[in-house]
């Protein structure tokens, strides 16, 4: 079970045992944890299908270079596909975590760099992207959305201990 | 009990503690570190897979099968009217844009009779980029129809036909390969088995796809788009509104002093010859 070892006989956990964390809060990790699972698993599968578009919308920033594009736009779906999976199964929480932080704060920063040049694009978040009307950008609620997903990610780097997770089994 | 002789007393316990507690710590160190490694692993080797195997799927940008008598170093530009005319009319259309067959519909005449009087070569990208925003296949089964349409030699009417019939953005009747057959049935000789099959099986969806990729590099952003010898004209030139008037009047200004082309509407239906244009509102049974 996951808690303390408790040392046979010892007088008192010794300095770097871990602070006792509630088994709510193990719970609640959980939660969590599989909430963002379903964030990366439905942002990457909604990117899977065309390459080409997933290209666009990575091309529609104007950040990156053009020789940069197709391998961001091909490669970060299996990136977010990978996190998912790893959510799913709890293995090294804590890090996942970090680079799905990173990661949310790269996005945010591109969206707001999107928003501040007054380019007109779809974030492409789950799909889609590329060049939109500029009646029809959604900056602030991509942003916002993006934000409450980094509060998942920053929970769990905060309490990276989870049930039902790889880690905690190993910890065993 | 004085200091010294505690310190002397500390037990084997104490110490064996002590021990096992550092081996715990080295050994949890070791576990992190072949943790972290593992996930480092599992993402460094998602990354690595799906550019190859995306790379790999979304080949081929060179198309291997294009429609005859396209132009363009990767074919994949139609060409409309005589190739010697004096100006070039550029139109990016998707076949499930709105703005295109309001476009359309008000200009199609007006360039069919420029077409037919070899005073402007008009080059098509078919793009097929509303099926990104806009839940549907329409833009890319449309665009491979268009395709077809071209293979047979009948591009112009059939293109021409599918603007008049264009649904509402959101109905992706043109997604619904029955509905494009049931619509060349309006283009004299076109509903052969060949086309039957043409747009039964997709036949251009490389094509389609790479014109688009090609889209996707340019610098033009929305549909339609419209160059006359390479200036945008849509919605306006310069300070002017383009209206079907105006659009002959930049064409003759164009062309002025220049050896007009071949006339003649090169085996599509003769362009009508009032400009009349079409009643802009797309057929309700497109559906």
């Amino acid at each position: 079970m996951a808690g303390p070892a408790a040392q046979p006989g010892g007088p008192a956990p010794t300095p770097s045992a871990r602070r006792p964390v509630p088994v709510w809060s193990e719970w609640v990790g959980t939660v969590v944890r599989l909430a963002l699972a379903v964030v990366w698993g439905w942002a990457g599968l909604a990117k899977v299908a065309d390459p080409a578009e997933a290209a666009q919308a990575v091309r529609a920033y104007e950040i990156l270079p053009e020789s940069l594009v197709k391998p961001i736009g091909y490669g970060l779906p299996f990136l977010e596909l990978a996190l998912a999976l790893l959510l799913v199964i709890g293995l090294g929480v804590r890090l996942v975590a970090g680079v799905s932080a990173l990661l949310l704060l790269v996005f945010v920063a591109g969206i707001a760099s999107a928003w501040a040049r007054g380019i007109s694009i779809d974030c492409g978040c789950f799909g889609g992207g590329g060049h939109v009307d500029e009646s029809q950008t959604k900056y602030l609620q991509e942003i916002l959305r993006d934000t409450g997903f980094l509060v998942l990610a920053g929970w769990l780097l905060w309490r990276p201990r989870t049930r039902l997770s790889a880690d905690g089994w190993l910890a065993g | 009990m004085s200091e010294k002789n505690r310190e002397g007393k500390r037990t084997a316990r104490e110490r064996m503690q002590e021990q096992r507690a550092a081996e715990e710590a080295s050994s949890r160190r070791k576990k992190k570190l072949i943790v972290g490694g593992a996930v480092l692993a599992v993402i460094a080797a998602a990354v690595v897979t799906g550019v190859v195997v995306q790379n790999e799927r979304s080949k081929p940008e060179t198309p291997t099968a294009a429609p005859a008598g396209t132009i363009g170093d990767k074919n994949l530009v139609i060409p409309v009217g005589a190739g010697n005319a004096p100006a070039v009319l550029t139109v990016y259309e998707d076949p499930r844009c709105p703005a295109c067959g309001i476009f359309e519909r008000e200009f199609s005449s007006t360039i069919d009779q420029l077409e037919d009087a070899g005073k402007v070569y008009t080059n098509y990208h078919i793009v097929s980029f509303i099926d990104r925003a806009v839940p549907g296949k329409g833009s890319r089964t449309g665009a491979n129809a268009l395709a077809c349409a071209q293979d047979a030699g009948h591009f112009r009417d059939f293109h021409d036909v599918l603007y008049r019939n264009q649904p509402d953005e959101t109905n992706d009747a043109f997604g619904n390969k029955a509905v494009l057959l049931n619509l060349a049935k309006q283009v004299n000789g076109l509903d052969t088995p060949g086309f039957r099959a043409c747009v039964n099986d997709n036949k251009y969806g490389g094509w389609v796809s790479s014109v688009q990729q090609d889209f996707d590099k340019s610098s033009y952003k929305s549909t339609p788009t419209v160059l006359l010898n390479g200036q945008p004209v849509y919605p306006k030139n310069g300070n002017d509104e383009i209206t079907p008037e105006n659009l002959v009047k930049w064409v003759d200004a164009a062309n002025q002093g220049k050896q007009l082309g071949t006339a003649g509407s090169n085996g599509q239906t003769p362009a009508p010859t009032s400009a009349a244009s079409e009643a802009n509102n797309p057929s309700p049974n497109a559906g």
